[in-house]
């Protein structure tokens, strides 16, 4: 059946609304870009201000769409109800399409996603492709609160992470338990604290300040109590000192940062039990309980004493446990990677007598 | 007996006679309409339980320290609340209730293609809220609705409960999805070609391929979380080789499209209120259709939106946006096409159409929320706060739920044969309106100011917006309250509607209220597409239809 479409006026009425609906969608617009975002809540880092930034467009522009939607709803609603006056089925016109008006309203939405795709990978890219660089800084989740661990010093702190104004950093999220996430409203960002991955993020300190650090992923019973930490910015000299006492209570504390060393481990000593949680804490996030071939960063462990398949290690010597013990000293660099030394990883040689006896048990 | 004509009515021939008796006529029912309303009723009543759960965590929110409940308890009452919702509420009533009761009728069909296979999905959902339900018993779980392992592991008996009863309604709407999906293909009415489906048919059609492949992938993830919990099968624990973001990316390949499941019959329902009380075609049919099936489409392409801060590798996070932007393309035709629907019309004011002018604000709302959550470094802020609270009630409650009001005062006349009373809708929908933006709009700000979601305490200094949030939500728990007086008492005392009361033009219109056990005496012929006003109703051989003779004929034996 052809249809002859009505021919559409669209009238002074239509006009006059579009023309305040207009003034008032501008008026919001400017009201977003003068909108003192940070006096509401403090900009703490660079990526704070960037992220800013996209929030300001996005409510702007968002705003300016509902005041549109909602206005012409609300015009159309009122101007084309039936009246009194007009039989009881009275029919509205007659209209079932308007290429043209498709074509735009598809098309104007399209150019704006794009502009909206573009600035967003702008920011996300510095946020996630970032290099390592800078202060690295560990924070690792437990149920229900944050440790976090500094370079060179071994201890874990669990009051407040501090860090020095105006220098980059990067901060390598992990988790103890379940999955937590690290959120500090002040920074805007936030990262999953994932057991057996290590997450990061980048950014610089930028303004001095206490901030809260907050747990946004549900992590069981006290999830709502995770947000009693502090996320501290401190002018260089400041944090320097505090850097200072923190390694020097440290390395008088018995948990000084264990040295390299060559010494023979003790097999004998080793407890497998103890040496399980050791693995669980500072392995799994490379190394999976899985065969060789299974991996993550480094290979897959099971086994790792007992695999016909696998006599050697990846250095090349035999799987023996004084060679195993010997790469937990020493790390190793080769094809996957980097596996840390002893230091790095904070192994005393009991940790890696506790450990080999752990893998001696896995078959 | 069964009497099987060959041609051309199909599986639409097979006529036998209607059942006797309570049991087989209204509770072991192979009749859609029947088991259309058994779906909305138990919906309804979970909505019930589901509602009473929502106010005592309102309760618990009114003080920053809690002390209403433990946080245990707190935990595991928004966990239930969040499933009901989602699994007992609004898939069951968008897909099972809406779907079943009207979506045949609309395409001139007797029933679906499989009716012993519909009553098997319907008696799925019962025992599978039951279990839900009974998970308290044993301590039901706590991790929300997502139950992202490993806490999902540590929780107590009854999240292994909760996989199961989960599990359960799952594989009945699975079911459904592909009874839905062959009925539209094989059951329409002689010239019912796909451009003369009514849009609510173009919904169901996009929504059962969502349904039956996306609850599969959720089937495999809560068998593996059983399995885990269970038998300490290692999928998801990070500490014996498993992967807990596995289970993020299998939960989250269902439930995007799960939200599109719950949103797309919706768009449904609101595209044939609009042209009913409009009084004038919907604007841009073709678009409307097109935007439904890409939505569907696209909907499997993001659901790692939801996973931006978990260590997705950075390259897989682009395309997520990307396509997730894109999405707000087709959504954006949609709204679009429905003011134009309203401009130039003769809108007449049912408390239907308020419901559905008001979707059409608080969804668009919730689509804007949800643009704003598609750019990372936005959601890397907002993620796991109130502001994902806020942005799924307005697109569930703003959107499906608002939608469900619409279609409930549109086709309760239907089911029943009397209104619903306007008077009652009216308060409901005023009442409603105010309680759910009161409610929800604050979430938005609380959220990026530092509230995160799921705490059963929180931060002093949000204690005031909490307590305001609560007042408005007992508002709206007092609406959705009178409607459930106003559709109970409507039954017995409701005005009689006759067979066509808003003057509408798809095909359930064109028989009695309540439709007959066949629903048509003959397969009647589609000659147009139904929007067109101006034009006579466009169908053939319904002549019989509002007359009183027994028998319905095979379509074959004219
Ligand atoms: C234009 C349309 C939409 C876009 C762009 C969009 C985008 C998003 C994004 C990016 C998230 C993840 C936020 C996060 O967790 O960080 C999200 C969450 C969510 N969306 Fe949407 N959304 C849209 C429409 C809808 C609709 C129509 C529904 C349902 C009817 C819906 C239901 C949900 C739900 C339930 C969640 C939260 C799930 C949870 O974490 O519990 N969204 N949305
Ligand atoms: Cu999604």
């Amino acid at each position: 059946m052809e249809h002859r479409e009505p021919a559409v006026h669209l009238g002074r009425g239509f006009w006059s609304v579009t023309f305040a609906l207009a003034i008032v969608a501008a008026l919001s617009i400017y009201a977003w870009v003068v909108a003192p975002i940070a006096g509401w809540l403090p900009e703490a880092a660079n990526k704070a201000q960037q992220i800013d930034a996209l929030f300001r467009f996005l409510a702007a522009s968002g705003t300016a769409l509902f005041v549109f939607v909602v206005g012409y709803l609300l015009y159309f609603a009122i101007a084309f109800r039936r009246r009194a006056n007009d039989p009881p089925d009275a029919l509205g016109v007659q209209i079932h399409d308007n290429n043209a008006l498709e074509f735009w309203w598809t098309l104007i939405p399209t150019v704006f996603l794009v502009i909206l795709v573009v600035f967003s990978i702008k920011i996300w890219a510095g946020i996630e492709l970032g290099p390592n660089t800078g202060l690295t800084v560990e924070a690792i989740g437990h149920q229900w609160y944050f440790t976090f661990r500094y370079p060179q010093i071994n201890g874990e702190i669990t009051n407040a992470m501090h860090l020095p104004v105006g220098q980059p950093v990067t901060l390598r999220l992990t988790s103890a338990d379940v999955i937590h996430s690290f959120w500090v409203p002040g920074m805007r960002m936030k990262a999953d604290m994932v057991p057996g991955l290590i997450n990061t993020l980048h950014f610089t300190p930028k303004r001095v300040g206490r901030y809260q650090i907050i747990c946004a992923e549900f992590c069981g019973t006290l999830h709502g109590e995770m947000d009693k930490q502090w996320f501290v910015v401190d002018p260089p000299v400041k944090y320097a000192a505090w850097y200072d006492a923190w390694q020097k209570k440290n390395s008088t504390a018995s948990n000084a940062l264990p040295v390299q060393s060559n010494a023979r481990v003790a097999f004998g000593a080793g407890d497998a039990k103890i040496g399980k949680q050791l693995f669980s804490q500072k392995c799994t996030a490379c190394h999976a309980l899985g065969p060789f071939s299974q991996r993550i960063v480094g290979p897959g462990l099971l086994g790792v004493l007992h695999d016909p398949a696998h006599p050697n290690l990846v250095n090349g010597d035999k799987a023996t446990r004084e060679n195993v013990a010997e790469i937990l000293q020493n790390g190793y660099k080769g094809d996957m990677g980097q596996m840390p030394n002893q230091t790095a990883n904070a192994l005393s040689n009991t940790d890696i007598a506790n450990l080999v006896a752990y893998l001696n048990t896995l078959k | 007996m069964a009497v099987t004509a060959s041609q051309p009515g199909g599986i639409a021939d097979h006529i036998h006679p209607e059942p006797q008796g309570f049991i087989r006529k209204y509770v072991f029912s192979i009749d859609h309409k029947i088991i259309g309303i058994q779906y909305i009723v138990t919906s309804f009543v979970f909505m019930v339980l589901g509602g009473l759960l929502a106010e005592l965590i309102r309760i618990q929110l009114m003080n920053a320290n809690g002390g209403f409940m433990t946080p245990d308890t707190y935990n595991e009452v928004y966990t239930i609340h969040g499933s009901t919702m989602v699994w007992l509420v609004i898939v069951p009533m968008v897909t099972g209730g809406f779907g079943n009761f009207v979506f045949p009728l609309q395409i001139g069909a007797r029933d679906v293609a499989f009716p012993w296979l519909n009553m098997v999905s319907f008696w799925m959902f019962p025992p599978a809220g039951l279990l839900l339900y009974a998970s308290f018993l044993v301590g039901a779980p706590v991790a929300g609705w997502t139950e992202y392992p490993p806490v999902s592991l540590q929780g107590g008996p009854g999240t292994s409960m909760w996989c199961a009863a989960i599990f359960l309604v799952g594989v009945g709407t699975t079911l459904t999805g592909i009874n839905f999906l062959v009925t539209a293909l094989k059951m329409r009415a002689p010239g019912m070609t796909f451009t003369r489906m009514p849009l609510f048919v173009w919904a169901q059609f996009a929504t059962a391929p969502l349904v039956m492949i996306a609850t599969t992938a959720l089937a495999a993830a809560l068998a593996a979380l059983f399995m885990e919990r269970q038998f300490g099968v290692p999928f998801y624990d990070p500490t014996k080789g498993g992967s807990p973001l596995l289970w993020q990316h299998m939960f989250w390949f269902y439930s995007h499209p799960a939200v599109y499941i719950m949103i797309l019959p919706v768009f449904g329902i609101i595209s044939e209120v609009f042209p009913t009380f409009a009084r004038k075609p919907i604007f841009g049919y073709k678009m409307i259709a097109f935007s439904s099936i890409s939505i569907a489409l696209l909907g499997f392409m993001v659901w790692a939106h939801h996973m931006f801060t978990s260590g997705l590798a950075p390259f897989l996070q682009l395309p997520f946006m990307i396509m997730t932007m894109v999405i707000a393309i087709p959504t954006g035709i949609k709204v679009f096409s429905w003011l134009a629907t309203l401009w130039g019309g003769k809108i007449q004011y049912t408390t239907a159409m308020l419901f559905a002018i008001a979707f059409i604000a608080t969804f668009t709302l919730g689509g804007i929320s949800g643009v704003f959550l598609a750019a990372i470094p936005f959601d890397l802020w907002a993620h796991g706060t109130y502001f994902i609270v806020a942005h799924i009630h307005y697109v569930l409650v703003g959107g499906s739920l608002t939608g469900i009001f619409a279609g409930m005062f549109y086709w309760y006349p239907k089911m029943t044969g009397r209104f619903m009373n306007e008077t009652l809708g009216r308060w409901t929908f005023w009442l409603f309106v105010i309680g759910l933006n009161g409610t929800f709009v604050p979430m938005h700000w609380l959220g990026l100011m530092g509230m995160p979601r799921r705490v059963a305490e929180y931060d002093p200094q949000f204690q005031t917006i909490n307590r305001v949030e609560s007042l408005f939500s007992f508002v709206m728990t007092f609406a959705i309250l009178l409607f459930f007086i106003n559709a109970l008492w409507s039954i017995r005392h409701g005005k009689r509607a006759g067979h066509n009361p808003w003057h509408a033009r798809t095909l359930e219109w064109q028989i009695p209220s309540p439709p007959p056990y066949y629903n048509f005496k003959h397969i009647p012929t589609v000659l147009a597409n139904p929007y067109a006003f101006d034009e006579p109703v466009p169908y053939a051989g319904l002549e019989d239809e509002l007359t009183d003779s027994p028998v319905p004929i095979p379509a074959g034996a004219h």
